[in-house]
């Protein structure tokens, strides 16, 4: 009788716990289905709208965000260098290449929340396709690091992991007419302080 | 043994339930979305700057440090939402959401008409009143279906420098966001 009952209790513990935590791990961490992945980089063109899944409902409904539309642009998160190491806020990093159709795009540094970092005083907290430098083919190099580089450098702060946030602004991107050149920079580490 | 095998796979089919029962159930009681975060900033049928700082206890909004944005909530049981702006800026773009805080309908400056920012949020009944006889002050506009009550609009603009900055944040004021009547 008692072992029925102890049973019994175990049951409810790990439907309960386990259902609790599982459910808080989804909601809290896991960005949903449908992610679109090139290279390092990664983006969600349903996040937000009426056809994303449930993990991604209940996520958006937890952060208040407002989800870019598809007519107004898509972003990308890079959390890991070439080699699949998590990117730090220590660390330099080149990104080059070139990126896909769109009529301009910004890049910035973010935390794993992705809320934007902000390099200090002085420094922009933001790079965009208009402002940077190219080399002759259109293809460019952003330095991202927490000390000064010449040409496109895309300032960094602080210590921890970080994510890189590229925005394609009014991009065919995430249609999926096949006909858009998915080139993306890579990732790569250069070097660390510390 | 078999009744421990028992006890292990009713955790399991348990903790499945409840795993999707909550999931299904954040969106409805959630109060932190995107809605409550639009509601804190003032009264509906205006247009407020969004910020990323918000009140203790709500998560901050991620958003492009290169970007400004305002948002206007409305509730179009009675009356269709216009949505007007004038201005010549970099890049804009306006983005329709239901109260679930899913976007709904979305268009930038170059696919509105002449660049010009105005649109009209109309439920399918009031769209049937508006493809009869257009009010004259919605001309122009865009017209969009959306089967919904209460929602917002959210337009964010591109401020590619500083100097920018005073432009685009006038072309937000300005925006109006009021009753079509």
């Amino acid at each position: 009788m008692l072992r029925n009952v102890f049973l019994a209790l175990v049951a409810l513990v790990i439907a309960v716990g386990g259902g609790t935590m599982s459910a808080w791990y989804a909601v809290n961490r896991f960005d949903g289905f449908g992610a679109l992945a090139i290279g390092q980089w990664t983006g969600h063109p349903d996040a937000g709208t009426p056809l994303s899944d449930p993990y991604a409902k209940a996520r958006a409904a937890r952060e208040g965000a407002f989800p870019l539309g598809s007519a107004e642009g898509l972003a990308f998160y890079a959390y890991d260098d070439d080699k699949g190491a998590a990117l730090d806020r220590r660390c330099t990093y080149s990104l080059s290449g070139n990126s896909p159709n769109s009529r301009f795009w910004t890049l910035y540094a973010a935390d794993r929340a992705l809320l934007p970092l902000d390099p200090g005083s002085g420094r922009l907290p933001a790079l965009h396709s208009r402002q940077i430098l190219r080399g002759e083919h259109g293809t460019f190099v952003v330095t991202v690091s927490p000390h000064a580089q010449p040409e496109n450098w895309l300032a960094t702060s602080g210590s921890g992991r970080m994510t890189l946030v590229m925005t394609l602004y009014d991009t065919p991107v995430g249609s999926n007419s096949g006909l858009v050149d998915m080139t993306f920079p890579a990732v790569t580490r250069i070097s660390c302080d510390g | 043994m078999g009744k421990l095998l028992r006890t292990l796979l009713f955790g399991l089919i348990g903790a499945g339930i409840i795993h999707i029962s909550v999931v299904l159930l954040v969106p409805h009681y959630s109060d932190r979305n995107a809605w409550s975060r639009i509601s804190a900033y003032g009264n509906d049928w205006q247009f407020h700057t969004v910020t990323g700082e918000t009140k203790p206890g709500t998560a901050r909004l991620a958003f492009d440090p290169l970007f400004q944005a305002a948002a206007c909530r409305f509730d179009i049981t009675d009356l269709p939402a216009h949505i007007t702006g004038v201005g010549t800026l970099p890049y804009w773009s306006i983005s329709v959401y239901n109260r679930q805080g899913e976007n709904i309908y979305s268009i930038n400056d170059r696919t509105a008409i002449a660049d010009q920012l105005d649109l009209v949020v109309a439920t399918p009944l009031q769209m049937i009143e508006l493809n009869k006889s257009k009010p004259l002050s919605a001309e122009n506009s865009v017209l969009i279906e959306a089967d919904m009550d209460e929602g917002f609009v959210v337009i964010r603009s591109f401020v590619p420098d500083e100097s920018w900055s005073e432009q685009v944040a006038s072309f937000l004021k300005n925006a109006n966001c009021s009753p079509l009547l």
